[in-house]
């Protein structure tokens, strides 16, 4: 059964390469997509009894390749499904050519692989099959850096996936296994020392999907490119970056007691930090959502890192969360910048009163990522942060500190006056009401929070009233200190803003920081 | 585990080809030690399935499976080298793109080119 949800995507696509340019082809296209939400919502619900097992050519052994789904594969597939409908139904009426329809949806087709397969080497299949796909959808609207973009893409992926395949090659050998449940039991009775290389050289390629620091260099190229149509940024800050989560997760829990999670814990709060400052500084709309999801994925993993029940599922949290408002972020960013033909955002003013909706949608974003009270970041943050110690708390706030000033950075546009003087043709109105819709569930992910946590993971968690206030408080503080970090230093653009906004690796400087990050895993897992 | 001569060179040479990605200065240099870096890894699997007096899984020859070397790596091996290709041949075209439009392949004058 579980077949069926990788083939009826590329089916879709095989559809749409031949009928996207009727209306009725695109209708049926998006039915069947929307089908696909149905099925996936049904195998979610169904996975919180037992797990979805599928053995392709029913080899019912470690032989074959199996399709699992356990409650974790299960939400992801159903946040991919989703986030491919909204970005579908935002790119309705655009004009797309058929190529852009069915990558969209092959795209799709991998994504659920990558979240439901078992395989170790069908995973670097399905990465390579999603590499390929997101270097032409990111070079789409061909501007003139994205041939540039768009190769470092793809040669940064490829060298980063022979990590990967190297040490798939190695765990076979240990092993003789390819299933991960199998390897997973292989593992533990194999003594640490002989792990150590498979798992750094895993790892590299992981935190390279993931975009940890040092290895981030590549997604704001990939996420912030002019040439990506808004729909594809979207999708890759939204859903695409959480495979690379994924993976760690899995990944965590195959190579079980060789797995450091201290060491990831120290990396998610270098990336945090780090991804916070290369945000404040941007001033491009699209650049300063990329390198914020950078600041995410780390508070991300600082909660992996942690390792208790709260902080664990408050990470998880926070990846479903993510996907949602930083969707909605960039797609209202694409209707913005189309309309005002600019992305720096010192341009660009008064969109709230221009654009109501598209404004409103904005706020309710930025209030979920800020983690406002009563909005769902809120919610996974509380959970993230709860019985941290001191040092890592003051860490976080910090992290929290600088993505509410990017917020009030990137909130400057929908205030003041607008400028806009040509008379715009009105925003169409699935993309009004696709950015909508995700800003709404921002605000009902906060309201609900509590009962979507527990709908979502199946395990009851509680919100301490005193300590919810206490973050209310805490946020409330932040916000002051924000507007004032603001205003009194990065409104006024200082040199080294500009200086932090000119560091961009070139290939060589990739490979030197893989290289440096497989080194450093290498001695941390010997060490730790 | 024993680790044979195979396997140390494949090893060796992978991480050797990966500081010809470190030091190269042209494009064209990345794309040929990113597949030296494969065809290590492809060596590396095949190593996997080889040990003494052991028979390719194929053929006459082959009379007691039990001394047939393990097939699935070669398998794999098949699989991993055409999208190597493909995956190479799409980078090689975008790579022809850069140079007609720039006529460089230098990483550095293709960045401030691109960038500006």
């Amino acid at each position: 059964m579980l077949t069926y949800f990788v083939i009826i995507p590329i089916l879709i696509a095989t559809f749409l390469y031949l009928f996207s340019s009727e209306k009725a082809g695109k209708i049926i296209a998006l039915t069947a997509q929307a089908l696909l939400v149905i099925f996936a919502f049904y195998l979610f619900i169904s996975t919180r009894e037992y797990q979805a097992v599928t053995y392709i050519g029913n080899f019912y052994s470690v032989l074959g390749i199996t399709l699992r789904a356990d409650n974790l594969s299960a939400i992801f597939v159903l946040l991919t499904a989703f986030i491919f409908l909204v970005a579908a139904i935002y790119s309705y009426n655009e004009k797309n050519s058929r190529l852009f329809w069915f990558l969209l949806f092959i795209w799709e087709g991998a994504l659920i692989g990558i979240f439901l397969t078992r395989d170790f080497f069908n995973i670097f299949v399905l990465i390579e099959v999603a590499n390929v796909v997101v270097t032409i959808m990111i070079m789409y609207l061909r501007r003139n850096r994205s041939m540039y973009d768009g190769i470092i893409y793809l040669m940064a992926n490829l060298v980063a996936i022979q990590f990967y395949l190297l040490g798939l090659g190695y765990v076979y050998r240990l092993t003789g296994v390819l299933d991960m449940d199998a390897a997973r039991q292989a593992i533990a009775l194999l003594p640490a020392s002989e792990l150590v290389l498979p798992y750094a050289l895993i790892m590299t390629t992981v935190a390279f999907k993931c975009a940890l620091m040092p290895l981030y260099s590549w997604l704001p190229k990939a996420h912030g490119t002019p040439g990506a149509p808004s729909a594809v940024s979207a999708i890759l800050s939204g859903l695409h970056i959480k495979s690379g989560v994924y993976l760690f997760l899995r990944f965590q829990e195959v190579f079980g007691a060789v797995s450091t999670s201290d060491f990831f814990l120290a990396i998610g709060v270098v990336t945090g930090i780090v991804g916070v400052i290369m945000a404040i500084s941007q001033t491009d709309m699209k650049l300063i959502l990329a390198y914020s999801t950078i600041a995410q994925i780390g508070l991300i993993m600082i909660g992996f890192g942690l390792n208790t029940y709260y902080s664990h599922t408050g990470s998880l949290f926070h990846m479903i969360n993510h996907a949602l408002f930083k969707a909605a972020l960039f797609l209202s960013a694409g209707i913005i910048s189309h309309a005002y033909h600019t992305r720096d955002i010192t341009e660009i003013s008064g969109v709230l009163k221009r654009f109501p909706t598209v404004g409103a949608a904005t706020i309710l974003a930025i209030l979920g990522i800020a983690g406002a009270p009563l909005f769902n970041g809120s919610i996974s943050k509380y959970f993230m942060m709860s019985g941290v110690s001191l040092p890592l708390f003051i860490i976080m706030s910090f992290i929290n500190l600088g993505t509410i000033t990017i917020c009030i950075k990137y909130a400057s546009i929908l205030f003041g006056r607008c400028e806009l003087t040509e008379d715009v043709a009105n925003i169409a109105k699935n993309q009004k009401v696709t950015v909508l819709v995700l800003g709404s569930m921002c605000f009902l992910g906060g309201i609900l929070g509590t009962q979507f946590v527990e709908f979502l993971f199946g395990e009851p968690v509680g919100v301490d009233l005193f300590g919810y206030l206490e973050k209310v408080i805490a946020f409330a503080v932040s916000l002051v200190v924000g507007y004032f970090i603001f205003t009194r230093f990065v409104k006024r653009n200082p040199p080294i803003l500009g200086r932090i906004r000119a560091i961009d690796l070139s290939f060589r400087g990739m490979c030197v920081c893989m290289g440096l990050f497989f080194a450093i895993t290498l001695i941390a897992t010997q060490w730790l | 585990m024993q680790i044979g001569v195979v396997e140390l060179f494949s090893i060796a040479l992978f991480f050797v080809s990966f500081f010809g990605l470190i030091v190269s200065k042209k494009a064209v240099k990345s794309i040929i030690f990113i597949l030296i870096m494969q065809t290590a890894v492809v060596m590396f699997f095949l190593s996997i399935g080889y040990a003494d007096g052991i028979l390719p899984p194929i053929g006459e020859r082959l009379e007691n499976p039990q001394y047939a070397a393990d097939p699935l790596p070669q398998a794999l091996m098949l699989t991993a080298i055409i999208i190597a290709i493909s995956v190479v041949a799409v980078n090689i075209t975008m790579l022809m793109t850069l140079f007609r439009k720039y006529r460089t392949t230098d990483w550095d004058t293709l960045k401030n080119k691109s960038m500006r």
